[in-house]
């Protein structure tokens, strides 16, 4: 039967829970299109991965061996060249995450495979693979058909499919590592923190987080000073952070901080999956944006459709008054 | 150093109202205001500072419309020494890897020793042309690159990674970089400037030049298929607040105390 893989990411010891969204997909594909699932580990002493993973899939597939101890897409893509020209899975799937996006495209295009990124959804159409993707910044959906080849790829945008719970027991299979070509040319020397900061937005139970809209720095000083007398910790979206607005340390997002206030009030954000990716937990989200189809809208448990500066305005004139 | 840079043209969607066309093929571009691509934007900075520390030169291309030229004209007037276009009538409907392809053919041109693109465009979200197009070349390649040291035959460069991480890989050159945003502060275009480079020649260069036969590439060659378009639902899931900003400010305040966020 047509396998379906899953690409186990995995970074300094842990699982990414990115692999468990993945996880479900592979899953839901099973019922619907009858294909097997298997995890495949790739790593340096991920046997406890393996063991994680039977947990959740039939079947999970390990390559582990010193020379794959970090992640890097040539030493990666030697053992997935051989593996799917061996297993010839169908469909191999991967977080759409700074792993599958260095990882997937380029491994696609090698083995003439194509590949749907950031998809949101992978389902059947007609009997054929599908898969729908969210374009245009979110205002747009489109689904994608594949040209007929031996197989394809699909990297899964996170927040898209919930992570799966444990199930069942699965076997573990060794598969070997190839021998390595005469050199590399990449070479991993070691990791960097860059968000670290006075300012910790990951306690603070009311988070004020503006986005692009505050459009200019001079702007700043006066979400600051709202922030202060809402008691509220200011935070931030990428582009401010880019702009050397605001400093790392307050950015929200996949690549910034994981937040989880008891009110979240986002001003002028329009909801891009990687900062929504960021806001987790039981609290409240409430977004301010002009734009009635802003995405953050779905995010959102509440909206409001208006100038954020009025807003701005409007909360500070009744703090003051108070 | 020798630096191509790919740039592509896209229409600013985050902050403007977005229609389909009729055929729900495509979306109406009428009303959109176009740019060069954020990602892009942030790399042909990148490309200039390399060259303004090391030397060498720095060559922008695009495959786009005929509209493009104006994004290349706004990369010549930021410090680029030269624009090129490719034709697009064959490329049209092309998917990322009909795009690499050809910018492939473009790179195999001239003996350059990085290769630059966005890390993504932020029309269709791909993040595709830039490692398939090392693919293509058989060159090394780092996405979402975040800084960018050069050491003779080798450069160090940052990854972003999530949650404030970044790893740094050594890459032996040529390789393909995409550019992360936020690596540099892209330096500001005057009018004046762009008047500059106004009479500038920017070859238009047709697909037999970069070694792409009739049929390669463009909707017929794709590996992806569009099935259609179509608009997801707008706040199905958010309660709606509404009245003047002094209510809605009320309205948010309470909802504030209520959760325990203080205020
Ligand atoms: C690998 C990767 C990692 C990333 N990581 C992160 C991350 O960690 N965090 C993050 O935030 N982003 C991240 N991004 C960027 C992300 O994709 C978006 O580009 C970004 O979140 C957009 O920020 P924004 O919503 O502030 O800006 P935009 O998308 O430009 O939206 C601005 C919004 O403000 C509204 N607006 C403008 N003016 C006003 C006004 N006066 N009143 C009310 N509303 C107004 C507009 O309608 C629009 O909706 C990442 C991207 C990549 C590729």
């Amino acid at each position: 039967m047509a396998k379906v893989f899953v690409l186990v990411e995995h970074r300094r010891g842990s699982i990414r829970e990115a692999t468990f969204e993945c996880v479900t997909l592979a899953r839901e594909l099973q019922t619907a299109a009858g294909l097997e699932p298997a995890a495949v580990v790739i790593g340096s002493g991920v046997a406890p991965f393996a063991e994680t993973l039977a947990a959740y899939l039939p079947e999970t597939i390990v390559v582990d061996d010193p020379s794959l101890e970090h992640f890097r897409f040539e030493t990666y893509a030697a053992v997935l060249r051989d593996l799917i020209e061996r297993e010839t899975p169908l469909l191999v799937i991967a977080p759409h995450s700074a792993f599958g996006m260095e990882l997937v495209p380029r491994l696609s295009a090698e083995l003439a495979r194509p590949c749907a990124t950031d998809c949101v959804a992978v389902g059947m159409d007609g009997g054929a693979l599908a898969a729908t993707r969210s374009v245009y910044n979110g205002k747009i959906d489109e689904r994608l058909a594949f040209a007929p080849a031996g197989g394809y790829f699909a990297t899964v945008r996170a927040g898209s499919y919930a992570p799966a719970d444990p199930a069942g027991t699965g076997a573990i299979r060794a598969h070997a590592c190839p021998a390595p070509p005469a050199a590399w040319r990449t070479e991993h020397r070691g990791y960097r923190e860059t968000a670290a900061g006075a300012v910790d937005i990951t306690q603070a139970p009311l988070l004020l987080a503006i986005g692009r809209g505050i459009k200019d720095a001079e702007n700043i000083p006066k979400a600051q000073a709202l922030a202060d007398r809402l008691g509220a910790v200011l935070a931030c979206s990428r582009p401010v952070v880019d702009k050397k607005w605001l400093g790392k340390e307050r950015q929200v997002g996949t690549s910034g901080r994981t937040v989880k206030p008891k009110v979240y009030l986002a001003l002028g954000i329009s909801g891009a999956f990687q900062h929504i990716a960021g806001i987790k937990g039981p609290g409240v989200f409430i977004a301010v944006n002009r734009d009635p189809k802003a995405p953050v809208f779905r995010a959102a448990d509440f909206g409001v459709v208006e100038d954020m500066f009025k807003i701005i305005d409007a909360l500070a004139e009744k703090l003051g008054a108070k | 150093m020798e630096i191509l840079v790919c740039v592509k043209r896209v229409p600013d969607t985050a902050d403007a109202e977005v229609a389909l066309r009729p055929d729900g093929r495509g979306i109406r571009e009428e009303d959109l205001a176009f740019g060069i691509n954020e990602w892009d934007n942030y790399a042909v900075e990148e490309a200039i500072r390399l060259k303004e520390k090391h030397g060498g030169a720095v060559t922008v291309a695009t495959i786009g419309p005929a509209e493009s030229e104006d994004v290349l004209r706004r990369c010549l007037a930021m410090g680029a020494d030269d624009a090129v276009m490719i034709d697009e009538a064959s490329f049209r409907g092309a998917d990322p890897y009909g795009i690499a392809r050809g910018l492939a053919g473009l790179a195999r041109r001239k003996a350059y020793d990085l290769v630059l693109a966005g890390a993504l465009a932020g029309d269709d979200g791909y993040g595709m042309t830039g490692p398939v197009l090392a693919g293509y070349l058989g060159w090394p390649h780092a996405t979402l690159v975040t800084s960018i040291e050069v050491e003779g035959k080798k450069i160090a460069v940052a990854r972003e990674l999530e949650g404030g991480l970044e790893e740094i890989l050594a890459v032996e050159l040529p390789a393909v970089l995409t550019i992360q945003t936020g690596i540099n502060e892209p330096r500001y275009v005057s009018i004046m400037g762009i008047r500059k480079v106004r009479s500038k020649d920017i070859p238009v260069l047709a697909p037999a030049d970069i070694g792409v036969g009739a049929g390669e590439v463009g909707e017929n060659a794709n590996l992806l298929r569009s099935l259609g378009l179509s608009t997801p639902p707008a706040g199905a899931e958010a309660v709606m607040l509404k009245g003047a900003p002094a209510e809605v400010a009320q309205r948010i305040l309470d909802i504030v105390k209520e959760r325990g966020g203080v205020a």
